[in-house]
């Protein structure tokens, strides 16, 4: 047998097993991924889209736009959205994280109904997120549920505030993300919980620890990991969130507003609706590379609790 | 104890709180849809009389017929195909052991750091760049832009990578025993693989058959380039129809209902294993 049907043998079917999907890999993320990095080098626009990758090469010249030309409306446009989509991230995936932690131990216990109580409060996860855009921007409105229950309930506002115009609809735009995503959090760290041995707890409740110590000494340590992985799917999710902010601006031109337009929706507008592929696929780029720091910074920080899981 | 009672009432507290907060909207989305076009523009609390017209409507205001077929005949096909190619990768990171499969299990996760922008940019102006090339070379007329065709293969490849890592779990938790045990017995790896782990994986495979298609039927970001008005998906369509009809929000809430009840189903169909998959990649690794 030569060596190149030994390895078949031994190989082939593995190989046979992982290569629709390498293919599919290669076709729709790594290959489109390359063209669109060198199309931020090309003045790619509507009237040379049918010269593909031959479109004239202009260098650094979109990058230059981007970063550095304080007359390019489409470089405001994107700092906004660099500065809206991180606090974005950093907001949602505080409250999602809490929520879920909170939820967990309230579920952990021994409630009447309590697989009821689960499956409600994961609803709104089912819910597909561009319905949960219509909704909250149909709830938002001046005359909306929102208002009537703060304002005429409540009576928690003066007067009923403009929820989609201005520095709120960073609210506006982060509730909705909150509610559909904490649930999610809840029953990982539920299964989570329920891991952790319960003679732990005992031995430090005959120690007479505090619920806050078991929680702090016990608890916490036992949910890093989890969390880590937690928290990478929801930066991922929140950086690259759009359904939610593209519904509930439906109307007409769409334009969120400066503190409602994330980068995917910026990205997307600027470059499907103003023809320029260029300049979208170098924004496009840069994005990714914001991503790649952020997640080398999650590593850091997580290093360690990743080996020892 | 004390503090155990204060922990016992405050948990039940919380639970009213996040019941509320978590079922309102839903609530209010129905609500809505039952209303009159005056009565959700303005504000009103409740329908004076449920407005049940709302649901036959919105097939007559909005082709929401067509939009419907598109979105299962898409996220079915995608669904079917995704699967289908999820299952064997899956399978072969848990079992098989070959040159450069921490490469390939590295590149799978990879995928997800990759914004959709940066692949549906160069996507697009390659679907249409291929079009022209069949169409010189060959004097054929393929559409990927715009056809069922080239939104399901890109819908396919794009829900693999994440699939690949569910069933990979499920797989793995398989005991190996079980086909080695078929493998004495004389059964060649493909065998052992379709005849004992295929069947035992089911309820994994059931679980991730529904996870692509939620995630399929919530998309828009590619939906909205790649189709026309024919092959719209639900999400498109609605949106288009916002865009035109500011102020029908009852029929736009019976549509989202509408939208929701699919999934909703399918969820409850296999919640149990679906959470256990897609919670045990987070606790277990």
């Amino acid at each position: 047998m030569s060596a190149w049907s030994r390895f078949w043998h031994r190989y082939g079917l593995a190989y046979l097993f992982v290569g629709p999907a390498l293919l599919g890999m290669l076709l729709v993320h790594y290959g489109p991924m390359l063209q669109g990095i060198y199309m931020g080098f090309l003045d790619l626009r509507l009237a040379t889209l049918r010269q593909y990758l031959g479109a004239p090469f202009v260098g650094l010249e979109n990058y230059r736009e981007i970063l550095f030309d304080p007359q390019s409306t489409f470089r405001t446009g994107f700092v906004y959205a660099v500065r809206t989509t991180l606090l974005y991230a950093l907001v949602v995936n505080a409250l999602t994280l809490s929520l879920g932690l909170l939820f967990a131990h309230v579920l952990n216990r021994p409630l009447f109904l309590r697989g009821l109580w689960r499956t409600l409060f994961l609803l709104p996860w089912v819910v597909p997120s561009y319905v949960v855009g219509l909704l909250w921007g149909f709830m938002w409105l001046k005359n909306g549920v929102i208002n009537t229950l703060l304002v005429d309930v409540l009576h928690a506002l003066p007067e009923k505030p403009h929820w989609l115009i201005g520095p709120l609809t960073f609210v506006a735009i982060v509730l909705p993300t909150v509610w559909r995503s904490w649930p999610f959090v809840m029953v990982t760290y539920l299964a989570a919980l329920q891991t952790v041995p319960q003679e732990l707890y005992e031995a430090a409740k005959v120690d007479g620890a505090t619920p806050w110590q078991r929680f702090r000494h016990i608890t916490w340590p036992l949910l890093r990991p989890v969390t880590a992985i937690l928290l990478l799917y929801g930066l991922l999710g929140t950086l690259y969130s759009f359904n939610i902010v593209y519904m509930m601006f439906g109307h007409g031109a769409g334009y969120p507003g400066e503190w409602g337009d994330l980068l995917m929706t910026n990205l997307f507008r600027n470059t499907f609706g103003m023809w320029n592929f260029g300049l979208g696929a170098a924004a496009s780029t840069l994005y990714m590379l914001l991503t790649l720091v952020l997640i080398l910074f999650w590593y850091r920080v997580f290093r360690e609790d990743l080996k020892a899981r | 104890m004390r503090e155990e009672r204060w922990l016992a009432w405050g948990a039940w507290g919380v639970l009213v709180l996040g019941l509320f907060g978590q079922l309102f909207p839903i609530l209010w989305m129905v609500n809505t849809s039952l209303m009159t076009q005056l009565e959700a523009a303005t504000g009103s609390l409740f329908p004076k009389v449920p407005q049940w017209g709302n649901y036959l409507e919105i097939w007559r205001a909005l082709p929401f017929f067509q939009y419907l077929k598109n979105s299962l005949l898409i996220c079915g096909l995608t669904t079917l195909f995704a699967l289908g190619v999820a299952i064997l990768a899956g399978y072969a990171l848990a079992r098989f052991r070959f040159p450069g499969a921490e490469l390939f299990a590295g590149s799978v996760l990879l995928t997800q750091v990759i914004p959709g922008i940066l692949f549906l940019i160069p996507i697009y102006i390659m679907y249409i760049a291929f079009q022209n090339w069949v169409r010189e070379a060959l004097g054929l007329e393929v559409r990927l832009v715009g056809s069922y065709t080239g939104l399901v293969l890109t819908y396919t490849a794009f829900f693999v990578p994440m699939s690949i890592w569910i069933l990979r779990g499920f797989f793995a938790s398989i005991p190996k025993e079980l086909e080695e045990a078929a493998m004495v017995d004389g059964a060649t790896p493909f065998q052992a693989f379709y005849r004992v782990i295929l069947p035992l994986a089911l309820p994994g495979i059931a679980a991730t058959a529904v996870y692509i298609f939620l995630t399929a039927w919530d998309e828009l970001l590619f939906a909205q380039i790649l189709t026309t008005e024919a092959t719209a998906t639900i999400p498109v369509g609605i949106r288009n129809f916002v865009g035109n009809f500011q102020n029908r929000y009852d029929l736009v809430m019976a549509a989202a209902t509408v939208a929701t009840l699919p999934v909703l189903f399918l969820f409850f169909l296999v919640q149990r294993w679906l959470i256990q998959g897609l919670t045990a990649g987070a606790v277990k690794g």
